[in-house]
């Protein structure tokens, strides 16, 4: 609390020293705190180069995906979503963009999001066999369902998350009621990671609906379940992410769009911050391993943001002009 | 900057050692969840089995049987043919809505909860009235359990048992068994001086003294408890839907993540619907059953 409270004093007298055009026509920008520990990481780092290096008076507000998404459109608030995945509110985004409320700055993660069926790699380096969808119908009884012993259980993505359906109907596509497996949900994103910390605990089997790059899969190594039918991108998109899918087929997940995006009249009032938004964009690689990082050092959004400007120039000096990164070292070498 | 001391900032720990810390004890409530999990689980196994039970009863079972014993149930505490009536209608609407199996989920796991928090909560609560060192044990504990968001204990629980039912019910029974304790206590220890030392000269034992005085003269205050305990335990559906309890708090779950407001309203009315029955058919006993307080003119 106490280094908010400097930094917000230290951007007091940053926005007062800096020539006033800068800061003029930027001012006061909401970024959006989302509660997973990737998003958080980047809305840190945008905090901190937009306030220190273009003179924004930039803030931080909690946020989640869908609420985040509806109030950008809605009420043009907070500015900047800093990590969306665009897929669970894509008929949102569309119409914000094309009303000329939302614009997008680009993408995120630059290899996108990665969604799949996991199961632990544990199980994976005594049976094999389980990598595959083949091998887990094969061994179903091993997947115990938590509350009914005579089934198996596949853990689904929480209720009312955009993922709960593509997860039902590749559940269904899959027949996976035919083995014995029915799906449980989590209820939320806390009690899916919870049941996986649990299984690794014990080393007990797990199958089920997780993504990357989180923490969790940094931390506890999965492996992605083959479907054994490649990516299907049009059926995907058409079907098994609808709920209206009458007849969903096997497709593996593709690849999902992380993007940045914010809103217009951020990014017509302050062109280059919004020109440093479209340009930053992290590998998922880089990014696993600063989420590794955040949970061995227990460390939150604005410690590791501290780190990785300290720790990897070469990764942001290049989304920013000299002139603002030295801005920003000079702001980082007062912390 | 730089000229940091104690006097302008506040002389906080190294963040080092609070990591440490908190790594430390993350790490031993591991170690403790991987050697005892297993054993803990199987300690809770019957009453999962208990809570499967009664779901699958409630769930398999023609509705309109269902329904028959609920008002069976509600007339016989009650006695009265408007709340009967009431109950009916209610029952009715949340079944032409479509939440009739959502509301089976929830009234199961909140009978179990409210039996459990009694079965519990009373004996503690009679502990307490009869010693003071008890008490002074057991108020902060209950302060704790009432003010502790739900979320610090809710997680660890599902690294310990996993998600589902029990830790829905422990933590349900954490957060709604205090009213019960702090009020049975109050309830024995209202109860007057003179009328137990009465029971004492007419030679009652402590036992006598306990169930034949003590418990029937602060059983409205008991009876208060509980209904405050009902209400907490349906206030909890929707934090433990988070920890996958089936039941009226998912879709209420589903709404807030979709803004589907019509939804979340519906799936509340019916949890208010739930908890208004279990108000007035406990109330209506609890008047009924000590009428006879009131200089039984009526009973």
């Amino acid at each position: 609390m106490l280094n908010t409270r400097f930094f917000f004093a230290a951007s007091v007298l940053a926005v007062l020293s800096t020539p006033a055009s800068a800061a003029s026509d930027c001012g006061r920008v909401t970024i959006a705190d989302m509660n997973w520990n990737s998003a958080s990481l980047i809305a840190n780092v945008d905090r901190f180069i937009l306030k220190h290096g273009y003179g924004c008076d930039a803030e931080l507000v909690p946020g989640d995906t869908m609420p985040t998404g509806t109030s950008m459109v809605e009420k043009g608030e907070p500015d900047i979503a800093p990590e969306l995945w665009s897929n669970s509110l894509k008929e949102a985004i569309d119409k914000g963009v094309a009303e000329k409320r939302l614009r997008i700055a680009g993408k995120a993660l630059s290899d996108g999001g990665e969604e799949g069926f996991w199961v632990p790699q544990y199980m994976v380096d005594k049976d094999p066999s389980l990598a595959t969808i083949d091998g887990i119908r094969a061994k179903a009884k091993l997947f115990k369902h938590p509350e009914d012993p005579s089934k198996s259980g596949f853990y689904t993505c929480p209720a009312g998350w955009n993922c709960q359906i593509s997860a039902g109907n590749l559940f269904k596509a899959l027949k996976l009621a035919d083995d014995g497996f029915e799906l449980v949900d989590p209820g939320s994103g806390a009690g899916l990671s919870g049941a996986i910390a649990k299984a690794f605990a014990r080393e007990e089997p797990w199958f089920g609906y997780y993504w990357a790059p989180t923490a969790v899969l940094g931390k506890y190594k999965m492996v992605k379940v083959d479907f054994g039918s490649g990516i299907d991108k049009n059926e995907f998109l058409t079907c098994t992410s609808s709920a209206e899918c009458e007849n969903p087929k096997v497709t593996m997940y593709p690849p999902s769009l992380v993007e940045t995006v914010t809103t217009e009249a951020f990014a017509t009032r302050a062109p280059q911050a919004f020109a440093y938004l479209s340009k930053r964009a992290f590998k998922n690689a880089q990014l696993n391993e600063l989420l590794a990082w955040m949970e061995d050092n227990q460390a939150d959004g604005n410690i590791v943001m501290e780190h990785f400007l300290k720790s990897y120039p070469s990764t942001w000096t290049p989304w920013v002009s000299a002139e603002v990164a030295g801005k920003v070292n000079k702001a980082l070498a007062g912390l | 900057m730089t000229t940091e001391s104690w006097l302008t900032k506040f002389p906080e720990m190294e963040r080092a050692s609070l990591v440490a810390i908190r790594k430390g004890l993350d790490n031993a409530y591991r170690d403790f969840s991987r050697s005892w999990g297993e054993s803990i689980e199987a300690v809770f196994d019957p009453l999962l089995m208990f809570l499967v039970w009664l779901e699958k009863l409630l769930l398999t079972s023609p509705w309109w049987l269902v329904l028959a014993a609920i008002v069976a149930l509600v007339y016989g505490a009650s006695r009265s043919w408007r709340l009967s009536l009431g109950v009916v209608v209610a029952f009715l609407l949340i079944g032409y809505f479509g939440m009739w199996e959502n509301t089976m989920r929830t009234m199961s796991i909140i009978t179990v909860c409210t039996l459990l928090s009694i079965a519990l909560g009373v004996p503690i609560g009679i502990a307490m009235a009869r010693s003071d060192r008890a008490r002074s044990v057991i108020t902060p504990i209950l302060d704790i359990m009432q003010t502790m968001p739900a979320f610090v204990y809710l997680i660890p629980v599902v690294m310990l048992l996993g998600i589902g039912k029990v830790p829905g019910v422990i933590a349900v029974v954490i957060y709604a068994i205090p009213p019960v304790i702090r009020l049975t206590n109050l309830g024995i220890r209202l109860v007057d001086k003179e009328v137990l030392e009465a029971a004492a000269a007419y030679g009652a034992t402590p036992w006598q003294r306990l169930a034949g005085v003590q418990l029937p003269l602060a059983m409205p205050t008991i009876m208060a408890g509980i209904n405050q305990t009902i209400m907490m335990a349906l206030s909890m559906v929707v934090i433990a839907s988070m920890i996958g309890v089936k039941g009226l708090g998912q879709p209420v779950l589903k709404s807030i993540t979709n803004q589907y407001f019509t939804m979340g309203l519906f799936n509340g009315l019916a949890i208010v619907a739930l908890a208004i029955t279990f108000d007035r058919v406990s109330q209506a006993y609890a008047r009924r059953t000590q009428r006879h307080l009131k200089g039984g003119n009526d009973a």
